[in-house]
């Protein structure tokens, strides 16, 4: 299986049935994507494949026909600041899928609404509870 | 186990299918379902819309966004999953997604796990059936399956072409099935003729990301107004008219849904006007 | 010096008799307000190592040849093992160790809830693992099991005997009272659902454990290891650097690392076990349910003359029974209060502290029958909360309390309320309603910091604590560099392993900030005392004239201005060391912390949603360290209470005893599409009594009034009555069907 994830070609050998979550965490060590559920509720394993925000951990790997992005290929996002100067993160845990989601979303609309980030980041779950800070961050990423 | 992708109809023998892989992925991790060959059928299911029909590969985030879809569909893929979710579903996958009974996913051995009994109707099913729930009491979760009642739509397989009504049946102690395709069938396509007004009202307990409480798809054509329900039966419902609410059967702890689907079919009608 | 005491310590709200070894603490307080760094927002220390998914955290530990634990749970809500055999499993392939009952702590026989471990198997992946757990044979004795509180507590199936308490004469008070409300209230189980699952990675290095664990005590999980394997402690090496969250559920060990722990000594390679998401909503601790009939009597002036409770704590088959009434005892000035609390001992999953375990539960009770008495008197709950002011804990004075203050401050957000009403229509019902918060916070010794300055100038702060995603790691460098006198960015912060650093104390019961920031505090003036030394003696000049400013050693007589790094550059490889401890807390005085919130919400009296808009939340905790970081707290308190109070649920099988909900599309915590405007304010007054800092810990207050002032917003809204968490449609519906019933009976409504 061939997979392109940041740009990089990766040669995977890996069971049908296998993650994507798996297989960027276990054989690629790109454990920035993390497991918070496992099974498509929670948002944290988010990555983007060809632009769009889907759930790598109930993501088929050798279903997976695009480029695919992950925190990772995201590090120097200016999100990344936005994020930092906002206080948007506590623990962390959810957070990489966080701005992974956001990145999608400023891709596609640099400057959403408050009404359209709610919208567009429903489906990350922060336990700590930094979606107010989120908003602030996604508000104001380009500052 | 294997993974093809087939390009063409033709190519199709046996299998699961899989489109997105929301509902089979994990459903194969907990082994509710078993397959040796996984079968990708995004080369084959068209997708997209043209005039009044809709590919059934089209994802609920293509449709969210599509303004050529009528309202009530439209609103009802907005309100589903989550983002990513929507982004990852197909049309056709969403139309026959499982249960989200409890004791379901966790494998209690119930009807419609060839079981004897419904652990719900006689345990916890406060999320559950107000109709036709005296067998299975479960409450079908699609939002978008409501929304394409409501609009009468037709659904095109590989084999024939039904009504969406159709598509669906309550399971009984012969025959436990939730739909009436058949094995290897595939859906293709949903037609929809575009209705005057629609409508699609959501009761969820979170703004977003939660299935249906009670979700009410309302739509007037010429011939009438149609109301359909999701969360409310084992399969997506068809009310004859807005009394016809007063006829459910709800379970102890399911009587509040009766009021609230009272309360969004009266809102639903005032919005078509 | 060194100081033997006698003292009670406080963790969560257990109070303790124990000895103590403290140390004087000579520093004098800051003045209050901002300093230099401190009371100054701060971006977080470790933020972008976390933003980025660098930061690795227990669950990203992977080490060379590590093996894959799986737990096998009972499937019965009381059962014992009678029989098991395990050899199935470890014929099955990549299985490589399995052990059953008794042969690891947390491995009994008998299993008291469904999901109850008692037995594990290791293996190369967790696929292979978890199959191999299917093959393991058992044959299960069923026992008795009871599974509701009510018949557990009047069966006597107790957690030890009921707590009494008894002040004033109870029934003397309501005999004679011009009102009395009784009202009955339930809170659901909740589960706290850090993202990261509970999990640990051991490994034996020669008669060396290395743990590396997902919790909020390093040193507790040391010494729970040590006591429980019977090994010296300084053998045990615990890690935990970057954690996803705990809420009060990583407090201890946990079997999950005593299974990795035997089964890494049986393998001779590390283990990693890890809770999935199901197993984290079984087995992995919660807030237990309550029931709590009170009462309170009043003079029809306003003055509470009675309080009462009979609590029944849905324990479960573990944990600790919290002091649900607590609030009731300590937050209004009344003479006679009487209360009993009940911990049914039933087969479910274990409580295990969760944010404010007990108050959150009290409160709601509380606050929502002083509102209940408020509308039968027909007096602003306002006003009915600041008749009622306790000046003392009975007779016991605070160490700080600015509740009035809170009270002031809230009056401009309660002033809306009219506001807010009129902006009613025929479906949504708007309201305001607000509640008061009581809780510890104030932590305690004992702590300890060093701190290292090399000859760049530069600090690092070395105690082994903890930053479970409260951002302390960014408060110890606040307040080690604001006593230094430098920049936060000369700061650097080394924590979370044992083997690295003195002891701290748990991430918990709010205690972080206020037992550790002193002896931060205390480590940074002795380093920099032995800065102004060599300064003293290099520059020939009197040390009492010299100090540290930005980051510049400068002399009160204005001839000297070195920087100090600079200044550092002569120590060459040498460094200064400094340490510094946590001083006790102050004696005969309770230290607790205080709050107001006051919250808006919309009712749909057809549907019965409900939606939180506006929440203003006054806290009083004492010195605010980092402003950014504590409103981050604030709104994080206030979204878990939401969450608690309008969706949350761990809903069981009557039947079974099985948890229901183990999935997060049936258990519903708030997305950011249920975040209200949340407005955050804080008293910022130093407690004077309390420490060098004056501050007191913020992770648990903003989630204690949440459910009760939203509770009070429904009423002020609606008339209606909600006694139950969550207020579910269903719960909302009946409180309005029954407000009806009231109102057609002639009965006064609240509105
Ligand atoms: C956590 C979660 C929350 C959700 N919330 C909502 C909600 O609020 N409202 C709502 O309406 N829906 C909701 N859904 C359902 C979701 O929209 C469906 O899971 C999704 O649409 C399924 O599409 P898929 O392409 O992923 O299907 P798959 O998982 O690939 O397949 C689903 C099923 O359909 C079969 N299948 C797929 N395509 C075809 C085809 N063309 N012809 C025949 N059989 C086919 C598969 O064999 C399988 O049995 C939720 C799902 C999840 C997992
Ligand atoms: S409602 Fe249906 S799926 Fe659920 S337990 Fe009953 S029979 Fe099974
Ligand atoms: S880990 Fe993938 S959605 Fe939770
Ligand atoms: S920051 Fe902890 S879960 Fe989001």
């Amino acid at each position: 299986m061939k997979l392109v994830i940041n740009g990089d070609e990766h040669e995977v050998d890996a069971p049908v049935g296998a993650s994507l979550a798996a297989v960027l965490r276990e054989r690629l060590g790109l454990t920035g994507t993390k497991i918070a559920c496992n099974e498509g509720h929670c948002g944290a394993c988010t990555v983007m494949i060809d632009g769009v925000p889907v759930l790598s951990c109930i993501t088929l790997a050798h279903s997976v026909e695009g480029e695919v992005t992950t925190i990772e290929g995201l590090r120097d996002h200016p999100l990344v600041d936005a994020f930092v100067r906002a206080d948007a993160v506590q623990c962390g845990f959810c957070t990489p899928g966080q701005v992974v989601s956001a990145a999608a979303l400023v891709a596609a609309r640099p400057t959403p609404t408050e009404e359209e980030i709610r919208h567009a980041m429903a489906g990350n779950i922060c336990r700590c509870g930094t979606y107010p800070k989120i908003e602030e961050a996604i508000l104001h990423w380009r500052d | 186990m294997e993974l093809l992708r087939p390009s063409s109809v033709d190519e199709l023998d046996g299998g699961l299918f899989i489109h997105g892989g929301t509902e089979v992925v994990p459903l194969l991790r907990d082994g509710i379902v078993r397959a040796e060959t996984l079968v990708d059928v995004r080369g084959v299911v068209p997708r997209g819309v043209t005039g009044g029909r809709i590919g059934a590969g089209t994802t609920l985030a293509e449709l969210e966004a599509d303004a050529r879809v009528p309202d009530a569909l439209r609103e009802a893929c907005r309100l589903a999953a989550s983002p990513q979710l929507r982004n990852m579903s197909s049309l056709g996958g969403n139309l026959l997604q499982s249960t989200r009974c409890w004791y379901w996913r966790l494998k209690f051995p119930c009807r419609l796990h060839d079981g004897e009994r419904c652990h719900a109707a006689d345990g916890e099913h406060r999320e559950h059936a107000i109709f036709g729930n005296d067998y299975c009491a479960s409450a079908h979760p699609s939002d978008v399956a409501a929304a394409l009642l409501a609009l009468d739509g037709r659904v095109r397989t590989t084999r024939r072409e039904i009504a969406l009504a159709e598509l669906y049946r309550l399971p009984d102690e012969a025959d436990r099935r939730m739909t009436t395709l058949e094995p290897g069938e595939l859906i293709l396509e949903v037609e929809v003729q575009p209705p005057a007004a629609s409508t699609y009202l959501k009761a969820m307990d979170r703004k977003r990301w939660s299935f249906p409480q009670v979700g009410v798809a309302a739509a007037r054509t010429g011939g009438g107004t149609r109301i359909a329900l999701a969360g409310v039966a084992p399969v997506p419902w068809l009310l004859d008219g807005p009394e016809d609410v007063e006829r459910a059967t709800p379970l102890p702890r399911t009587a509040w849904k009766v009021d609230v689907a009272r309360a969004l079919v009266r809102r639903a009608l005032a919005e078509l006007g | 010096m060194a100081r033997l005491i006698r003292t009670e310590k406080e963790v969560e709200g257990r109070f303790e008799e124990v000895w103590l070894v403290v140390e004087e603490d000579p520093l004098e307080q800051w003045p209050a307000g901002p300093g230099e760094v401190v009371g100054r927002p701060a971006v977080r220390k470790d933020a972008l190592e976390r933003v980025r998914g660098e930061a690795r955290y227990t669950a990203d530990i992977r080490l060379p040849g590590m093996l894959h634990a799986a737990l096998l749970r009972s499937p019965y809500a009381h059962a014992r093992v009678r029989r098991i055999d395990l050899a199935p499993a470890l014929a099955l392939p990549g299985v490589r160790a399995a052990i059953g009952p008794g042969e690891a702590p947390g491995l009994d026989a008998e299993a008291g809830y469904a999901g109850a471990p008692v037995a594990a198997v290791a293996a190369e992946t967790d696929a292979q693992a978890r199959a191999a757990l299917e093959a393991v044979d058992v044959e299960w004795e069923k026992l008795d099991a009871v599974l509701d509180p009510e018949e557990a507590v009047e069966r006597g199936i107790l957690h030890g005997e009921p707590e009494r308490y008894e002040r004033g004469d109870f029934d003397r008070a309501v005999a004679e009272a011009d009102v009395v409300v009784e009202s009955t209230y339930r809170t659901q189980v909740v589960l706290h659902n850090s993202m990261e699952t509970h999990q640990s990675v051991c490994e034996w290095i020669g008669d060396r454990l290395d743990i590396h664990t997902s919790t909020q005590y390093v040193w507790g999980v040391r010494a729970e290891v040590a006591r429980e394997l019977g090994i010296a402690a300084d053998r045990v090496r615990v890690v935990c650097e970057y954690m996803g969250g705990g809420f009060g559920s990583k407090n201890s060990a946990g079997e999950y690392t005593f299974a990795a722990a035997e089964l890494a000594r049986r393998t001779g390679r590390p283990v990693r076990c890890a809770l999935t998401r199901r197993e984290e909503h079984v087995a992995a601790g919660n807030r237990n349910a309550t029931l709590q009939r009170l009462t309170v009597a009043a003079r029809s002036d306003g003055t509470i003359t009675a309080l009462g409770g009979d609590f029944i704590n849905a324990l479960g088959w573990g944990g600790w029974s919290a002091a649900t009434e607590g609030p009731l005892k300590m937050l209004y000035a009344c003479e006679n209060v009487r209360t009993t609390r009940s911990t049914a001992k039933i087969n479910t999953p274990p409580m295990k502290a969760f944010r404010a375990p007990g108050f959150v539960e009290g409160t709601f009770g509380l606050e929502c029958l002083i509102d209940e008495l408020a509308a039968r008197l027909d007096v602003d709950p306002l006003e009915l909360r600041r008749m009622n002011y306790a000046s003392s804990n009975d007779g016991t004075p605070f160490s700080s309390k600015n509740l009035a203050q809170c009270y002031e401050r809230a009056r401009k957000h309660w002033d809306r309320r009219h506001a807010v009403r009129a902006r009613s229509d025929a479906t949504w019902k708007r309201g305001v309603g607000m509640a008061s918060q009581i809780w510890y916070g104030g932590g305690g010794p004992p702590s300890y910091a060093w701190t290292r300055v090399g000859s760049d100038g530069r600090i690092t702060v070395v105690t082994a604590m903890q930053d479970i995603g409260t951002g302390t790691r960014t408060a110890m460098a606040q307040i080690a560099a604001e006593e230094l006198g430098v920049p936060l960015d000369r700061v650097e912060v080394t924590l979370g392993d044992t083997a690295r650093g003195p002891y701290a104390t748990l991430s918990a019961g709010s205690s972080t900030t206020p037992s550790i920031g002193p002896a931060v505090r205390a480590a940074a003036a002795d380093a920099k005392r032995q800065i102004l030394e060599i300064a003293a003696q290099r520059y020939d000049l009197e040390e009492r004239i010299l100090d540290i400013r930005n980051g510049t050693i400068v002399s009160a007589d204005g001839n000297l201005s070195v920087g100090l790094a600079e200044f550092l550059e002569l120590l060459g490889s040498a460094q200064i060391l400094g340490k510094g401890a946590r001083g006790p807390n102050p004696t005969g005085m309770s230290v607790l912390t205080f709050g107001v919130h006051v919250v808006e919400a919309a009712v749909d009296v057809e549907t019965g949603e409900v939606r939180v808009e506006r929440v203003a939340a006054v806290h009083d905790v004492g010195r605010i360290v980092n402003p950014l970081g504590a409103e981050s707290q604030v709104e994080g308190g206030i979204i878990q209470g939401i969450g608690h109070t309008l969706s949350e649920q761990r809903l069981m099988d009557e039947e079974t005893g099985r948890v229901l909900t183990t999935s997060l599309d049936a258990y519903r915590m708030p997305t950011i599409a249920d975040v209200p405007e949340i407005v955050c304010e804080f008293v910022d007054e130093p407690d004077a009594h309390l420490t060098n800092l004056g501050s007191k810990g913020l992770g648990e207050p903003p989630i204690v009034p949440i459910a009760a002032a939203i509770a009070n917003a429904i009423r002020d809204a609606t008339g209606a009555d909600v006694h139950e968490l969550p207020v579910s449609r269903e719960e909302m519906l009946r409180a309005l069907r029954e407000a009806e019933k009231k109102e057609r009976r002639g009965a006064p409504a609240a509105v």
